[in-house]
């Protein structure tokens, strides 16, 4: 057993730990991540890699209460401008693609809430389109005849989920930080201002924790004396073999959760947050076959080729929501220094909320407002809004 | 919206006593013995015809020239389809339902079928070990068992000159097909030393039978004075756009290199059980040398109930024990389910199995794969062909300290090409074995790419 100290400990190496330890490691502090088993392996690692830049509007099947997309929407934006070089950044290829998306409605109450997005979106600063189902289709003949509009966005993209915490986490390497995977925390201790940190094999001493654990971000914080009220559920995807260039945009419906696209390895990725049969936090949480077919049958509706593609693979995973489905950022009250990030669409947000820790921790204030996004609401006696 | 419900149940399902999955020696024995028990049984097999890959059958103008090929197969499978048995051809099982015993499957018209049976009994058999060296994803490369179907049910040479390599007692039958099909065999080529008097194999002297199969077989490569190398292994397959030249080195390196121009290799490292519909259906394994075995009683019971397996699925002995297996297990499944007429196997048939299972763990033992085949491999050398990921890929991946051989897998894409890491995970494995946890690849839904309209439990012209 050895004590270290470190400037900063970040707990979890998921795509929101890797990006706040290489943006920390690179302003200078000496950071060490900690991660209970391999990096990217849960929710980072299982996740659609969409960057949604157009409003968020669906919600996952079973999800209770929409998320505030006009809320979401100032983040969106922030964050697709740091994707935008990212790449050059971390000098790797993450396979970003911003080919532009679009999301389709089926019926007129779905194309009435499309001219509405549209208008709130023309509103923040966001450019989009509204087609009808025929304009849309000329730009997109894939589109079934069932499409009677789309708002275009052409910011959209995704970017290859499998690359992108790897690629930050070994630009913080680069800058000094101290990545230990295997490494499940066991205890959490303060003394005074200072935080002790705590795996089987050390213990570190810092002023500053990053509790980036995703759906277990309720266990650390525990851990580290608060109970956080998170609500983690486990979603779905599915792979097709592998086909020719066929599609370049991000395809989702506005009514329900979808999201299809071709990455570039050639794959049509499937999804929409379908939930698993169970989320596992001690395995692999197990696809559903319900969902499956729901969101099979949901995505050929719309894009009917898909049907004549193979499906070769199909996984679950986690996701760090919150009961108000809005992520959570922050210091986590009463506990100064002890930090919080996570909760739904991290990977679009993901190189936002890293500049936003580091701003916090050097005790300055982040890019944009995120006051309201702190943890205070999700703390056990505080009354959850929705 | 709402996912309650199902949206639409995947095609009707068939109830049935005993889902036989794999039509070869072992499914098609218990699926017999079970019949005329007078259980309801239904067999499925992804080939157009039952007999699994030992019982391959000939075919139109081949058949019609040279005759059957192993008619007891023939007689085996009339007497299945005589006995009632359900056999539903062109079948693949792709998955399992929630209930895991619910067999999902995609039938010939790519129509989607389950099926709902009591028993499940697993006889998908194994599949050969193929283990990466340098240029094996060169046409001309093929595998033992590929050679000896185009030899045997086909009647085509696998080229005009072939090296058969790799270990096991297969490579000779192999190399005398290809000499009756007119190829000439430069060279058998095996890894380990197994011909050479030894205490291992002075073992194999109390099976006899086995003894003067093999015996047979050499006399056949002395007549035709193929040489057969002990303690060689094929390093390097080259050629511009097809195989023109192979490599051998002795193993230990002790004598130089030797190169033969051929148009053919091939070469394996024995075979494996084929265990993801076994693992889908919940039955715990055991990692043997980097391989996945189900655990059972020795008469077919796994260890998840009303699920059994037998032949190669449960380990491989070859088709004389997978037969055996068969009928016992098919006396498991009759006793579980209170068949009339259920009875213990014979005593004979039982002790049969015994000394069959005896000789393959004699022949485990003398044809082992050595470590260094993996661990002594190039950085360039391509280990997952479906994705092109090479060893050094891999390696750095693994060096970065924090990967486990899943996140190898994600790093590197190694494994997720269309054959699932079905060929490619063990030498993954073995390149990344000392980090993290050593758990092997997941078994996973699809078992092999199924149909998207298959999946989502639609025929062709449901979806407009």
């Amino acid at each position: 057993m050895t004590t270290s100290t470190a400037d900063v400990v970040v707990i979890g190496a998921g795509i929101l730990g890797a990006a706040a330890a290489h943006e920390l490691a690179a302003a200078g502090h000496r950071v060490v991540v900690l991660e209970r088993r391999a990096p990217n392996r849960e929710g980072s690692g299982t996740t659609a890699g969409n960057l949604h830049i157009q409003a968020i509007h669906t919600r996952r099947p079973g999800q209770p209460i929409p998320a505030d997309n006009r809320r979401f929407l100032p983040l969106q934006l922030a964050a697709s401008q740091l994707w935008g070089d990212l790449e050059d950044r971390l000098d790797a290829d993450l396979e970003v693609r911003r080919n532009g998306g679009f999301m389709v409605a089926e019926t007129a109450e779905q194309t009435r809430e499309l001219v509405e997005k549209n208008r709130m979106e023309a509103e923040l600063g966001l450019r989009t389109e509204v087609l009808d189902g025929t304009a849309a289709r000329s730009e997109l003949p894939l589109l079934s005849e069932r499409v009677v509009a789309a708002t275009w966005c052409e910011l959209d993209g995704y970017a290859n989920p499998l690359l992108v915490a790897p690629a930050y986490l070994t630009a913080a390497r680069q800058h000094g930080a101290v990545v230990r995977g295997f490494s499940p925390v066991t205890r959490i201790a303060r003394t005074g201002r200072t935080w002790q940190v705590s795996t089987s094999d050390g213990t570190w001493s810092t002023p500053t924790v990053i509790n980036a654990a995703g759906p277990w971000i309720g266990q650390v914080a525990e851990l580290g004396g608060t109970r956080l009220n998170m609500t983690p559920v486990a979603i779905q995807m599915h792979v097709t073999t592998r086909v020719r260039p066929i599609m370049r945009h991000l395809v989702q419906h506005i009514g329900e959760g979808m999201s299809v696209k071709q990455v570039s390895a050639g794959h049509l990725l499937i999804g929409g947050g379908w939930p698993a049969e169970r989320l596992d936090l001690s395995g692999r949480s197990a696809p559903s076959l319900a969902s499956m077919r729901g969101n099979l049958l949901q995505a050929a509706r719309i894009l009917p080729f898909l049907a004549d593609l193979q499906l070769l693979r199909m996984w679950a995973g986690p996701l760090a929501a919150t009961p108000d489905e809005m992520p959570v950022i922050g210091e986590v009250p009463g506990a100064p220094g002890f930090f919080v990030a996570g909760g739904t669409y991290a990977f679009t947000l993901a190189p936002l909320w890293a500049s936003a820790l580091a701003r916090l921790v050097a005790g300055g204030s982040p890019p944009l407002p995120i006051d309201d996004l702190g943890p205070a609401r999700l703390c056990a006696d505080a009354a959850v809004t929705s | 919206m709402s996912v309650d419900g199902d949206p639409r149940p995947a095609g009707a399902i068939e109830r049935c006593d005993v889902a036989v999955v794999g039509g070869g020696p072992a499914g098609l024995s218990a699926a017999l013995h079970l019949a005329r028990l007078g259980a309801y049984v239904i067999l499925l097999d992804e080939a157009e015809e039952l007999g699994g890959q030992y019982f391959k059958r000939r075919q139109g103008s081949v058949l019609a020239k040279h005759g059957d090929f192993r008619p007891e197969g023939t007689s085996l499978i009339s007497a299945v389809r005589a006995s009632g048995v359900r056999c539903w051809t062109e079948c693949s099982v792709w998955g399992v339902g929630e209930d895991e015993r619910t067999l999902l499957v995609a039938g010939p018209e790519d129509e989607p079928r389950s099926v709902s049976a009591r028993a499940v009994l697993v006889a998908t058999g194994g599949y050969e070990r193929s283990i990466p060296f340098s240029g094996w994803q060169l046409p001309g490369v093929v595998t033992p068992g590929y050679a000896l179907h185009l030899a045997t049910c086909d009647r085509i040479p696998v080229g005009q000159r072939a090296v058969v390599a790799g270990t096991g007692p297969f490579l000779l039958p192999v190399s005398c097909a290809l000499l009756d099909v007119g190829v000439e065999v430069a060279a058998v080529v095996e890894v380990n030393r197994p011909y050479r008097p030894s205490l291992r194999v002075a073992a194999a002297l109390a099976h006899p039978a086995r003894l003067a199969e093999f015996a047979s077989y050499r006399a056949v490569l002395a007549r035709r004075k193929v040489p057969l190398l002990q303690g060689w292994q094929v390093v390097e397959a080259n050629g511009s756009g097809a195989l023109e030249r192979v490599r051998i080195e002795s193993v230990g390196g002790r004598e130089a290199g030797r190169e033969y121009d051929v148009d053919a290799l091939a070469v394996a490292y024995g075979f494996r059980p084929a265990t993801e519909l076994v693992r889908l259906l919940g039955a715990r394994c055991e990692v043997r040398q980097g391989d996945l075995f189900p655990r059972t009683d020795g008469r077919g019971r796994t260890t998840a109930e009303g699920v059994y397996v037998a032949g190669e699925s449960a380990g491989i002995a070859g088709v004389h024990v997978a037969r055996l297996r068969g009928e016992v297990t098919a006396a498991s499944i009759a006793a579980d389910l209170g068949l009339p007429g259920a009875a213990e196997p014979a005593r004979a048939t039982l002790r049969r199995l015994r000394r069959g299972e005896a000789f393959s763990a004699v022949t485990a033992d003398l044809y082992p794969v050595p470590d260094s085949l993996i661990s002594g491999l190039c950085d360039g050398t391509v280990i997952c062909r479906c994705e092109g990921v090479t060893a050094g890929q891999i390696r750095a991946a693994d060096a970065v300290g924090w990967n486990d051989r899943n996140s190898v897998k994600g790093a590197t894409r190694a494994g997720m090409g269309p054959c699932q890491g079905r060929e490619c995970a063990p030498a993954v494995a073995a390149l990344c074995g000392a980090s993290g946890s050593t758990e092997p690849f997941p078994a996973r839904m699809p078992i092999k790419p199924v149909p998207i309209r298959v999946a989502m439990g639609e025929s062709a012209e449901e979806v407009s």
